[in-house]
């Protein structure tokens, strides 16, 4: 139980999409940060400090880049910082936001960022560069070839398919027709996502997510500004990270601590926000999640490593249907990473997915009776995880 | 006030460059230290905080390599990349917020990895000032003509105060212990930015800090052990981009840091605080600084010597609140400050020092 209770009481997502050329990087934050405290009805003088949601700077090629944005989102004179965990990065300053407030130091917090992922001529080259210099960047790695080698494994444990993958995808692609932020959408067919050109097995082009440019903000509030400023807010209920070793080579085998290809650092920090906001039983008490996948096979390890469903069992649920619009659980109603993905803020934006649940006004894409929504992040060599869980009420 | 403290810390010995250790070694070394000296595994941590520059790293998520040991692997781990100081900030709001208890915080940087002008340089965003040249040099030097001009500062007391900070320096042992330059070479030193030379400029090094916290709920479950300080007080903010000669001159954003940090502590004024480390980055922020808090003499000055004893550029800050802690626990050696009960930490980060942090600490 925090000191202090923290609500999300205002959601802000720009369009995202390839380029957006009409608008500099410290003017889509803006847009994001606008949209939130509009969504709140405050204006930036109700904000008394801002956490600011940014990956690697190289991908849009200034460093430091939010101090060029303090002015823009309003944040100049007020205490402010920049979290950066990689992919989860945008989990990350969500949870830093939720210590300004949960502390009582700050009782209404902005969480902000924008991400150009498109101004690098190739994202998977800075990408290569988070890996170690004498030992690990000489591999052709990056994110495409790390992720596509733990899948393998999964494949391998699991039995799983190239189709399963690949209904992932039109799922995705599906759902993202009711959100008007969405990258990718689309009505697709298994057979277009098999022919896509091959990029690094099993995966083809469309098990893998655009680059996108964007921004998201959410606005944090303790309990007495909530009562006074929202009707219907979503609630932190629980939160949880974990950070695991770079090494993909430490995490397979039966020493392993945390196994690579469950994502399994989840099952910890699951457990932990689940006590903090009395789930016991995911499947029945959680009707959406909002899950960090970039790829198409990042969304079945998460799930069960979060105790939705036995280990190997969340594809065989996904071919039955139950993790469409309305089923048993509703995952990615927003299109998820796969439609969209500006890395800086992607876990922001999952979160302000799932609270846009919980308040009732995600539009064409909302699903009936959201009680509890998850949202998730990860990021490094899927070594940074982080979770949220918002509810219609305080737990 | 906060319910915060300080149960153990360390720092890297500071070099020019540190030459025979991988910064992973560097940051082991400093995180286990202050394990050490809290008498902590890392097994009872439940969580951890960073604080480092990617671009200075010379890593795009340098975290990924250093989480682990910064002691993070199997913890909840958050980084900010704003200064070491800033990472104290949020370290302090996740304990306060309740949901952890013991924590460890590091920062680094190890200077000597990346070209630092050249980093500080591609700060600049790309439509009006990267093609000007901006690096952290030439925007010191805009500070240095601002605050001469509002305070009245002369070459003459810049090269006073740069010659008292590098004796102060010279007598900490956890520093560089430079030598002291005569005022005759500290004025003849070849201009970097005018009116700014360069020995009037705080040589960058290598270095880095880690600090054990933990809540008092923590220590009331541990009455056996004793906390080398409390965190009394905490405030930083951010100003403007942009260089104008209000921000630079007006020093608006670092007066306003102390004085809630003052009042966070339950303060009315510094004549309470015993000692203030100050992040003087030049002699003109020396002397602008103490002119601009219009100190009481019993309030000692950066004893440490500040940046001059030693200068991880971007975890200075957190050395400072290293110093301040060593300093209200009895164990800063050479520099002590007799009976000292009270002291502040300040950090800065960004062009012209666009951001302020104040740390303030009690003896426990």
């Amino acid at each position: 139980m925090p000191k202090n209770r923290v609500a999300v009481i205002g959601v802000g997502e720009t369009v995202f999409k390839n380029n957006i050329v009409d608008k500099t990087y410290v003017e889509l934050a803006q847009e994001a940060a606008k949209a939130a405290l509009d969504d709140a009805g405050l204006t930036p003088d109700d904000i008394d400090a801002v956490v600011f949601s940014m990956a690697p700077t190289e991908f849009m090629g200034v460093n430091d880049v939010e101090k060029w944005a303090v002015d823009s989102v309003w944040a100049s004179g007020k205490p402010f910082m920049r979290v950066h965990t990689g992919g989860a990065t945008g989990g990350s300053a969500l949870h830093a936001g939720y210590a300004h407030v949960a502390s009582g130091i700050y009782p209404t917090v902005l969480v902000v960022g924008a991400d150009r992922v498109t101004e690098t001529p190739d994202a998977q080259h800075v990408l290569n560069l988070i890996w170690d210099p004498f030992y690990e960047q000489d591999f052709a790695l990056n994110t495409v070839t790390m992720t596509a080698l733990s899948t393998q494994r999964y494949m391998h444990r699991y039995g799983t398919t190239e189709e399963q993958y690949a209904r992932v995808v039109v799922r995705s692609r599906k759902n993202a027709l009711n959100n008007p932020y969405a990258h990718l959408k689309g009505k697709i067919t298994v057979d277009d996502v098999m022919k896509s050109p091959r990029m690094s097995w099993p995966y083809k082009l469309f098990d893998i997510c655009p680059r996108s440019a964007g921004g998201a903000a959410v606005v944090l509030a303790n309990e007495e500004v909530t009562k006074r400023r929202c009707s219907r807010p979503a609630f932190i209920n629980g939160i949880g990270g974990m950070t695991s070793t770079v090494f993909m080579g430490d995490r397979v085998g039966p020493f392993a601590d945390a196994e690579l290809s469950d994502e399994a650092e989840f099952v910890s920090a699951g457990k932990e926000a689940y006590a903090q906001a009395g789930i016991t039983n995911p499947m029945k008490e959680i009707q959406v999640v909002e899950l960090y996948d970039p790829f198409s096979s990042v969304q079945f390890p998460q799930l069960e490593s979060l105790g939705f469903c036995e280990r190997g069992q969340a594809q065989n649920l996904s071919d039955e249907g139950a993790f469409e619009m309305g089923a048993l659980l509703t995952v990615n109603p927003s299109g998820g990473t796969l439609c969209s993905n500006p890395i800086g803020v992607t876990g922001l934006v999952r979160v302000a997915d799932a609270a846009l649940q919980i308040m009732g006004k995600a539009g064409e894409g909302q699903v009936a009776g959201v009680k509890n929504a998850l949202s998730t992040a990860i990021g490094g060599s899927v070594q940074f995880v982080n979770l949220t869980i918002l509810g219609a009420d305080y737990v | 006030m906060t319910d915060t403290y300080i149960l153990g810390l360390a720092m890297h010995p500071p070099s020019a460059w540190i030459a025979d250790k991988r910064l992973e070694e560097m940051v082991f070394d400093t995180a286990e230290a202050a394990l050490k000296d809290a008498r902590i595994a890392r097994a009872e941590l439940d969580h951890v905080t960073i604080a480092t520059c990617d671009e200075l790293d010379g890593r795009s998520i340098s975290s990924m390599l250093l989480s682990a040991p910064a002691g993070a692997y199997l913890k909840d781990e958050i980084k900010t990349t704003d200064s070491g100081l800033i990472g104290l900030c949020l370290e302090v709001m996740r304990i306060e917020s309740g949901r952890f208890h013991l924590g460890l915080l590091s920062s680094w940087n190890k200077s000597s990895k990346a070209p630092f002008e050249d980093v500080m340089r591609m700060r600049c965003e790309p439509f009006y000032t990267r093609d000007v040249g901006l690096n952290m040099s030439i925007a010191d030097g805009f500070f240095a003509q601002a605050v001469s001009g509002a305070y009245g500062i002369s070459e003459s007391d810049v090269n006073g105060a740069i010659q008292s900070s590098y004796k102060q320096a010279s007598k900490n042992e956890r520093g560089m212990r430079p030598t002291v330059p005569s005022l005759e070479q500290i004025r003849t030193s070849p201009y970097v930015s005018v009116p700014l030379r360069k020995i009037q400029q705080a040589p960058v090094t290598d270095g880095g800090v880690s600090m054990v916290i933990c809540s008092g709920a923590w220590l009331s479950k541990h009455p056996d052990r004793r906390p080398l300080a409390r965190l009394s007080g905490l405030a930083w903010r951010v100003d403007n981009y942009q260089l104008g000669g209000a921000r630079l001159s007006g020093l608006l954003g670092f007066k306003e840091t102390f004085r809630k940090a003052v009042a966070m502590s339950g303060l009315q004024n510094f004549s309470q605080v015993d000692l203030i480390e100050l992040d003087s980055q030049t002699g003109f922020h020396e002397v602008a600084y103490r002119r601009a808090l219009d100190l009481p003499s019993t309030c000692q000055v950066s004893p440490s010597g500040g940046p001059f004893a030693q200068n991880p550029y971007f975890c200075t800050g957190l050395v400072h609140a290293a110093e301040a802690v060593l300093q209200v626990s009895g164990r800063a050696g050479a520099v002590q400050v007799p009976g000292a009960k009270r002291a502040a930490a300040h950090g800065c980060h960004g062009f012209a020092q666009q951001g302020n942090a104040v740390a303030i600490f009690e003896g426990a």
